[in-house]
């Protein structure tokens, strides 16, 4: 347990030399690939991930019965090389599937989809390399390629993850909260991950796995939705580059 | 509002909704206008002498009118075709009974894939899917027709669009004696010269290899 020893508490860096409140290096392209109608490749520290937006398009028989609405479907897969040892997963994995329905859910909060009954939106992840925060930066992802598709929505969606040092609660006093979880971290800290929309402090996503004490929760989601903050102005300035290459004319 | 703001991105506020309508693009909250997809802004000022001179005999509130729309333009669905001489980049597409050059990228016994290169007189940027079916290919003897006798990856197809088709594909046919097959090259590689209207023949070699043969203007 690395971060239980004393190397936190003494010099308070963390195991990749970030202090509590830093996000590993966010990186991101918009239209990656020019053949799907959005798409985007989004780095959070080591993990990688390629979304595709297709749609919205005829719905098919995704929902029936509902129709005024479009529908928001995400299908991610995860690359057997992306995590540390090489997995085969199951077709139906049920911790991919709540990932799945925690996106669709939130882009549906945030996009209009009242412009397009009976239609079909697809978000298809591909996750190439794992190193904590998955979801989060699925979600990114997300809002870059729906940005890139010209899919209109209230505003963006940014997500990162929070955390709280030593799990267990005798030294209650010394919990730091940390932001921006790596693999190793994620693995023995508990911790949450947190979305927000646009600027505002309205939080669209909030996942916890983990057993945490409920004291120390206020402020691992303070420190989280501070982070999306930080999320969200690293988008804002990929999409402004994409937007200044628009008006450059160029269409790729 | 002096300083203009040359792109929007979602969200991004874009004025009260009392001074602008909203256009494409834009969305009303809290009575604010925001943009909702990335694009350049443009505002459009209502043409001031259309209203009330022509229409005398009318009575039509004029307050909505005075305020300049806000619309957000989408750069490839919309945008630039409409100042057409300034960009030329204006996006092309096939349309039904548009003729078009396309090269065979695959060969079934039903069909034939196609990627289309050229609209018209107009190359694309990208390359679109096609579809010519078996039926399409040419207008008689349809029941004959066997694809592998008519077209081979790598050959420059002249064709007409006959349906948008499906998602994908675009339905294609070379059903007329203009259209089939203009550039060809042999199993040995060497480009041919067509000798009939279902033959071309390699210049080296001299072997014949059966094609649906454009006929040349």
């Amino acid at each position: 347990m690395p971060l239980d020893t004393s190397t936190y508490s003494l010099a308070l860096l963390r195991l990749d030399g970030r202090r509590w409140n830093e996000l590993r290096r966010l990186t991101a392209q918009m239209r990656t690939q020019a053949s799907a109608d959005g798409s985007a490749y989004l780095e959070m520290g080591n993990t990688k991930v390629i979304c595709t937006v297709s749609g919205p398009s005829e719905g098919g028989a995704v929902r029936p019965g509902g129709g005024e609405e479009a529908v928001v479907g995400v299908d991610i897969s995860i690359a057997g090389f992306s995590g540390v040892e090489r997995k085969r997963r199951a077709r139906n994995d049920k911790r991919v599937a709540e990932m799945q329905n925690t996106i669709a859910t939130a882009f549906e909060g945030v996009i209009f989809t009242k412009l397009y009954p009976r239609s079909l939106i697809t978000l298809s992840l591909h996750v190439l390399a794992q190193d904590g925060s998955l979801l989060a930066a699925c979600i990114n992802a997300c809002t870059l390629a729906l940005i890139d598709a010209g899919v209109p929505m209230k505003d963006y969606i940014a997500a990162c993850t929070a955390g709280s040092t030593s799990s267990y609660s005798s030294n209650e006093e010394a919990a730091d909260p940390l932001l921006d979880l790596n693999a190793a971290e994620e693995q023995e800290l508990p911790f949450l991950t947190v979305a927000t929309v646009g600027e505002s402090d309205f939080v669209s996503v909030l996942v916890l796995e983990t057993r945490v004490q409920v004291g120390r929760l206020e402020g691992m989601l303070a420190v989280g939705v501070d982070g999306c903050k930080q999320v969200r102005a690293i988008l804002d300035g990929v999409v402004r580059t994409r937007g200044g290459k628009i008006l450059e004319g160029s269409t790729v | 509002m002096a300083q203009t703001i040359s792109v929007a991105v979602p969200g991004q506020l874009l004025g009260a909704a009392s001074e602008y309508l909203p256009g494409p693009g834009t969305h009303i909250h809290d009575s604010k206008l925001f943009a909702s997809i990335l694009g350049p802004i443009k505002t459009t000022s209502p043409p001031k002498p259309a209203g009330p001179q022509k229409r005398l005999t009318k009575i039509t509130p004029a307050a909505p009118a005075v305020l300049p729309t806000v619309s957000i333009e989408r750069d490839i669905s919309v945008g630039s075709g409409l100042d057409g001489s300034g960009k030329s980049k204006a996006e092309i597409l096939p349309e039904v009974n548009s003729t078009v050059l396309c090269r065979v990228t695959r060969i079934q016994p039903r069909q034939a894939s196609v990627a289309i290169l050229v609209v018209g007189e107009t190359v694309l940027d990208g390359e679109w899917q096609g579809l010519i079916r078996v039926q399409d290919v040419r207008a008689t003897e349809k029941d004959k027709v066997k694809i592998f006798e008519s077209f081979r990856p790598g050959d420059i197809v002249r064709a007409v669009v006959i349906s948008l088709g499906d998602q994908s594909n675009y339905y294609l046919s070379t059903a007329s004696n203009n259209l089939g097959v203009i550039m060809a090259t042999s199993e040995a590689g060497n480009s041919m010269y067509p000798v009939s209207w279902k033959e071309y023949r390699d210049p080296e070699t001299g072997a014949s290899e059966s094609r649906k043969v454009a006929k040349p203007f």
